[in-house]
């Protein structure tokens, strides 16, 4: 039996240093629940290095390889400086 | 049971008055953040700030409840500043509210760490 992926759609949000290397601040994506965070962003920004950056699902940290899930926003998440 | 207020703001801090919620407050702990002119080996004229604020105001309300599960504390009032804030003005402040001094001023120091660690606000230097 074919499994088909059920495409949804999400935000994509990047934040201070992340939203100038990627020249957006917001942009609507597909992806597949059981996607990862590393997955989906491998796929969408390739060239993006990753390795400093948390990743927040629905406003919750979340880990880069879990599956993301229904969920209808992701954030990168540059080191945060607040203060 | 602890009292929060959290809020963001692009306007200059007011400094909120005083008001005391019971009278069994005896500590009063304020800090202000503010502007420096030096950030690393650059000379600012201030800073950016900017919040990914739904997550950042999620964050804060529950540090601050963890917090107060061990320092007794009666309440918290945490303004932070975005956008442009130049030099000598304040993007942060912070008050705590106690029957003593010792939970007021440990509440203090450690949501303003972790704050620092872990919540979703940035600063972009700008000469």
């Amino acid at each position: 039996m074919t499994h088909f992926d059920p495409i949804v759609q999400i935000q994509l949000l990047a934040f201070a240093q992340t939203a100038q290397q990627l020249g957006f601040r917001e942009q609507s994506c597909e992806f597949s629940p059981d996607e990862s965070p590393r997955r989906l962003l491998a796929r969408l920004v390739p060239a993006l290095e990753i390795s400093g950056l948390r990743v927040a699902v629905d406003c919750e940290y979340h880990d880069w390889d879990a599956p993301i899930g229904a969920a209808s926003e992701i954030a990168l998440i540059p080191p945060v400086s607040g203060g | 049971m602890l009292t929060k207020h959290v809020a963001f703001t692009t306007a200059p801090i007011v400094l909120p008055p005083v008001e005391l919620p019971s009278l069994e407050i005896g500590a009063c702990v304020e800090f202000q953040g503010i502007v420096r002119e030096i950030e690393g080996t650059e000379l600012l004229s201030g800073l950016h700030y900017e919040a990914y604020e739904v997550m950042a105001v999620r964050h804060l309300h529950r540090l601050f409840d963890e917090i107060a599960n061990r320092e007794a504390c009666a309440s918290v009032t945490f303004i932070h500043r975005l956008g442009w804030v130049p030099v000598q003005e304040t993007s942060l402040f912070l008050r705590v509210l106690a029957a003593h001094r010792g939970p007021a001023l440990r509440f203090c120091a450690e949501a303003i760490d972790r704050m620092k660690a872990d919540v979703p606000i940035w600063k972009v230097a700008r000469a």
